[in-house]
């Protein structure tokens, strides 16, 4: 764990058969890095994970550990720790067993094995633990315990696949603040696969997100939230996701006209939108950065389709000559159905889309 | 009360058909059996013999033939030998190509379990005539005739009719062939409900596959292990199909290719003389003998252990 452990993944392709399940994929993970592989299901994230422990060979490309080239070496020499989605713990062994397990097949001396079990479960708080069987735990517990399995062999890098997707929701807040603090505690290299968008912004250092076998973008979780480069990032990411609606450029006046609403093009866009000379665009914003207001404004004209309170705050969704969109407002306003409002954008935080490509703007230079 | 009898009702309704079955064709010939053992019932003499009580005269002869006549030592012997070595073959092998194919790729391995299959699928006349033919005792046997050409051996050797192990190896040979079938499909499914997580897991940390196999894998399907073991120890007990076949067409040695479960059917139905009522008193020393395994595995290895409770409430 002293050594400095980047990972870098050069154009890495993966296929099953006729099947492609990783396109060209390259990333540079650094040392100590919490990245999260974040994509919906079928995107090709486990494998890429999967790839990286060496369970499945690329089919093209190289993948370096730091300056080792591990392209060819089998799993157990590349010193991965590996927790699943399902746990896999070894039904048939108490718990101290099966975090001992890795050390046993590494000849570890029984004395050094024990003091290492012992440590690795107090660090996690399971030393309680370690005469059970699994099954006589909880979800919670048998994480742990997987965890602890993946960190007794002290890892250069410790994978993670979904491991938080078989807990109850409130459970998985818990741990999701726990694991992350353990990760920076630790000082290891962590790659993190989920689908779970949420849990990715919360825990990692940088996301990237992945669709059909290919990295649409790899940023901070700051950078892929409120920059997307593509209109799927903006609509993978955030609850609920990032509002699109057509509009059209009218360059000669510098508005942007919105389902007979005009508004001003933004303006860190005005420069892009006239060199591009672009005539149709789509227009993202997130929920949180609009506002629902009574009066005639400059904005999204429309009515109020419908509102659902959640305590703090609450959706508005509204309906704009047809197209919806969800603005959250203080909570205490009260709106009504079909009630004339405005949707007033902030502007700054507006992402325009390239409507071919679906890539924002300024990303198509 | 009314609720209780109408359960009765419902209970009996779902279990009368596997109750008349039980009772049709394993209770009532089970009595009928002990029955006759205690009689002088000989060639089916049904109207002369079937009254005639002998009390324990049949066990007594079982007896004192177990003590001095060496034909019936010998097929006690070749009994325990063939279903020891046969079930050591039967329930170890089927495991090491269960657990040989569970780590190669699916296409291969699923043809490799067919053709392991093949003796299970023949028809048994087919399969034997087979072996038959390849331990032939003159030189048309094929393996006879193969030892020759290579010049190991110069004169044909009558394989089946070496005893004890020549006639053994042959039985438990034919017959340890067909049975490795069972276990290797019940092994195959069971390592296939295993998560493949777990084998991954064990990978990533290291593990060789033989690692995997004895650590996590053959733990995993102990219960299979048992199952397959309880099953063919006593379809092993009872078989006597290919036995019968290889000492009819006297390919193997009559005495060391005979087990208890065939010496009962010759003596009931062979040719000759047939006694049923020493076939009889053997049957039920079979009988005893597979009762007795059947308990150990329940017991002794907490075979009982495996089998849930129900839980549906009523």
């Amino acid at each position: 764990m002293i050594e400095m452990v980047r990972i870098i993944l050069d154009s890495i392709t993966k296929k099953f058969d006729d099947f492609i399940a990783l396109r060209n994929i390259s990333l540079k993970i650094e040392d100590k890095e919490f990245m999260a592989l974040l994509g919906p299901s079928g995107s090709g994230k486990s494998t890429l994970l999967y790839t990286i422990a060496g369970i499945y060979k690329p089919t093209g490309g190289r993948i370096y550990f730091g300056d080792r080239d591990i392209t060819d070496i089998p799993p157990k020499d590349r010193n991965v720790g590996l927790v699943f989605q399902n746990w896999a713990l070894y039904p048939h062994m108490k718990v101290f067993d099966n975090i001992a397990f890795p050390l046993e097949l590494r000849k570890v001396p029984r004395q050094e094995i024990t003091v290492k079990v012992r440590e690795v479960a107090r660090m996690l708080h399971i030393e309680d633990l370690l005469d059970r069987y699994p099954w006589q735990l909880s979800g919670g517990q048998q994480q742990r315990v997987a965890i602890a399995r993946a960190l007794v062999k002290e890892p250069d890098v410790l994978l993670l696949d979904e491991p938080l997707s078989n807990l109850d929701a409130l459970l998985r807040i818990e741990v999701r603040a726990e694991l992350k603090r353990l990760q920076k505690e630790l000082g290891i290299t962590a790659i993190y696969v989920t689908h779970d968008q949420a849990e990715a912004l919360a825990m990692a250092d940088r996301i990237a997100v992945i669709r059909e076998g290919k990295i649409l973008q790899v940023g901070t979780p700051d950078d892929v939230y409120y920059r997307p480069k593509y209109r799927f990032v903006g609509g993978f990411l955030g609850n609920p996701p990032m509002n699109f609606v057509d509009a059209e450029v009218d360059a000669e006046n510098g508005y942007l006209n919105v389902y007979g609403s005009r508004i001003p093009v933004p303006a860190q866009y005005r420069e892009l939108v006239e060199k591009l000379g672009i005539k149709e665009v789509l227009l993202g914003f997130r929920p949180h950065d609009a506002e629902v207001l009574r009066e005639k404004r400059e904005g999204l004209a429309g009515e109020v389709y419908s509102f659902e309170p959640l305590g703090r705050e609450q959706i508005v969704t509204v309906s704009v000559d047809g197209a919806f969109v969800k603005v959250f407002a203080p909570e205490g306003e009260h709106f009504s159905f079909g009630e004339k409002v405005t949707v007033e954008l902030r502007e700054d935080r507006i992402v325009l889309f390239d409507k071919k490509t679906e890539k924002a703007l300024e990303f198509l230079v | 009360m009314n609720v209780k009898r109408e359960k009765l009702t419902t209970l009996s309704f779902f279990l009368s058909p596997m109750a008349v079955m039980v009772v049709l064709f394993y209770l009532v010939p089970l009595i009928m059996t002990v029955y006759i053992s205690f009689t002088r019932m000989r060639n089916w003499n049904v109207s002369k013999y079937l009254t005639e009580f002998v009390g324990f005269y049949n066990y007594h002869r079982l007896l004192y033939m177990f003590q001095h006549d060496p034909t019936f030592k010998a097929v006690l012997l070749t009994t325990v030998v063939f279903v020891g070595i046969t079930l050591i073959i039967n329930v170890f092998g089927g495991l090491a190509l269960a657990l040989a194919t569970f780590f190669i790729e699916d296409k291969p391995a699923s043809a490799f379990r067919l053709l392991w299959l093949l003796p299970r699928m023949s028809p048994i006349a087919v399969y034997s005539l087979v072996w038959y033919y390849f331990f032939h005792g003159s030189e048309i046997g094929t393996l006879n005739s193969i030892l020759m050409k290579l010049g190991v051996i110069s004169q044909p050797i009558p394989w089946g009719q070496i005893v004890p192990w020549g006639a053994w190896s042959i039985i438990i040979f034919v017959n340890g062939l067909v049975g490795v079938s069972f276990g290797m499909i019940v092994f195959t499914s069971a390592l296939n409900q295993i998560p493949k997580e777990l084998v991954i897991a064990a990978r990533v940390d290291g593990a060789s596959s033989w690692q995997i196999s004895r650590r996590i894998l053959i733990p995993m399907i102990r219960w299979h292990l048992l199952y397959v073991l309880t099953w063919q120890f006593l379809s092993l007990l009872t078989t006597y199909p290919h036995l019968f076949l290889l000492v009819q067409w006297d390919l193997v040695n009559g005495d060391y290719g005979t087990t208890l479960a065939l010496y009962v059917f010759n003596t009931a139905f062979g040719m000759g003389e047939q006694d049923q009522g020493l076939a009889a008193a053997a049957a039920v020393l079979l009988s005893v003998i597979g009762i007795i395994g059947g308990f150990v595995t329940l017991k002794v290895l907490k075979f009982e252990r495996m089998m849930k409770r129900p839980r549906g409430d009523f």
